[in-house]
């Protein structure tokens, strides 16, 4: 092998691509050619050098972080971002639409019943004068009770709960109620309620 | 990966698209530094890699690897801007191994301050100032294969050249720089 042969073998050795007998041939050449082994040597060296500056710490200037160079992106994306995220949470998306039309549509409920409303059993046996609705004494009512616009007077017994909705109540010593008594007066509290039942109605079945 | 980040990208995702900046930022950031030698410079190739990059998701080719698309983007706007910069400038004056000339004192200076120069041993300089020397087509490859590490099949897609171009620029760089770093070596 003379040095021309030998000196493009020592680029392609660097390059890893030589083949066994090659690098062979080649580090004989180097043991009886003083001159190419001094030569490869260097350009090992130059490698290793380059190499090394790879490591070299680089700081660019403060304050260059993603959240800056997201900034700078046109903003021709931006109105699909809410789009993204709806694909990205389906569930929360749904759930957020039944909020949202829940609480709608339970709001004009709320604005739009202003006459007394009574829901029960035994509401013949119930004393209704004007908004106010009366439980007498000896009277049990088999059930839950639901008064809205209007005033509930217990005297008697509710096997059930009792839910007074924007209106008041008054619950004599006599009156006795198994369930629980709620007064819901305000549009969120009855979204609230209109909320809880619903799930509780949905999972019951 | 980042070719699935790549395509939720181009879907609106912009999650996605950071992280891809997260993973490319420094990358991007010192192949741009070691090619123009010149912070503010190598920042702007930065944003308008990724500028370009956002812009051009719909054209990104997914059976291509990511890197290669984004460092060939990157690497073209440093070799324009290399190019802008000294216009009469001819790629191969230096590499008639005729070293009369200095070739630093024609290159603009880099807004380095004289604290953080100290930083550098004498040794980094002289490679960093070897570096800045070489004329821009070996520079390229040259901070490809060294400083990014990419292997000549990978530096022959990013700047769509034959491998065998490649390695032909990769052995003279290599000798111009002995050369250059002779007296270190
Ligand atoms: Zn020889
Ligand atoms: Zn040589």
């Amino acid at each position: 092998m003379d040095c021309k042969h030998a000196h493009s073998l020592m680029h392609d050795y660097l390059d890893n691509e030589l083949a066994p007998d090659q690098i062979l041939l080649l580090k004989e050449h180097f043991a009886i050619c003083p001159t190419c082994k001094e030569h490869y040597d260097q350009l090992e060296r130059t490698e290793l050098m380059l190499f090394g500056t790879k490591t070299q710490h680089l700081e660019p200037i403060s304050g260059f972080v993603t959240a800056n160079i997201m900034a700078s992106l046109p903003k021709k994306a931006k109105q699909r971002v809410w789009l993204q995220w709806v694909k990205n949470h389906p569930a929360i998306t749904v759930a957020a639409m039944f909020f949202m039309v829940m609480f709608i549509s339970a709001l004009s409920f709320w604005n739009q019943d202003r006459d007394l409303m009574v829901k029960g059993p035994d509401l013949d046996k119930l004393i209704i004068e004007g908004d106010k609705v009366i439980v007498p004494k000896g009277l049990s009512v088999a059930g839950d009770l639901t008064v809205q616009n209007g005033q509930a007077e217990v005297y008697g017994e509710v096997n059930g709960n009792l839910t007074v909705i924007d209106g008041s109540m008054n619950l004599a010593s006599t009156a006795h109620i198994s369930g629980q008594v709620t007064k819901i007066d305000e549009a969120m509290s009855w979204l609230w309620y209109r909320i809880t039942h619903l799930f509780s109605e949905v999972s019951y079945r | 990966m980042e070719t699935r980040l790549a395509l939720l990208a181009r879907k609106g995702d912009q999650r996605a698209f950071a992280e891809i900046v997260e993973l490319y930022k420094d990358k991007i950031f010192h192949l741009a530094y070691r090619m123009l030698n010149n912070r503010h410079e190598a920042e702007d190739v930065v944003q308008d890699t990724f500028l370009r990059v956002y812009k051009n998701l719909d054209r990104y080719d997914e059976n291509q690897k990511f890197s290669t698309w984004i460092y060939r983007i990157g690497t073209n706007l440093c070799i324009d801007r290399l190019r802008k910069r000294k216009p009469t400038y001819s790629l191969d004056a230096e590499m008639n191994d005729q070293e009369g000339v200095d070739g630093y004192s024609i290159l603009p200076s880099d807004d380095r301050t004289p604290e953080s120069e100290l930083l550098l041993s004498e040794t980094q300089q002289l490679i960093r100032q070897a570096i800045e020397s070489l004329p821009a087509k070996y520079k390229t490859v040259m901070v490809l294969r060294y400083l990014q590490d990419l292997s000549l099949q990978e530096i022959s897609d990013v700047l769509d050249m034959p491998v065998t171009t490649i390695k032909t620029r990769v052995h003279r760089g290599r000798e111009y720089l002995r050369k250059k770093l002779e007296r270190k070596l």
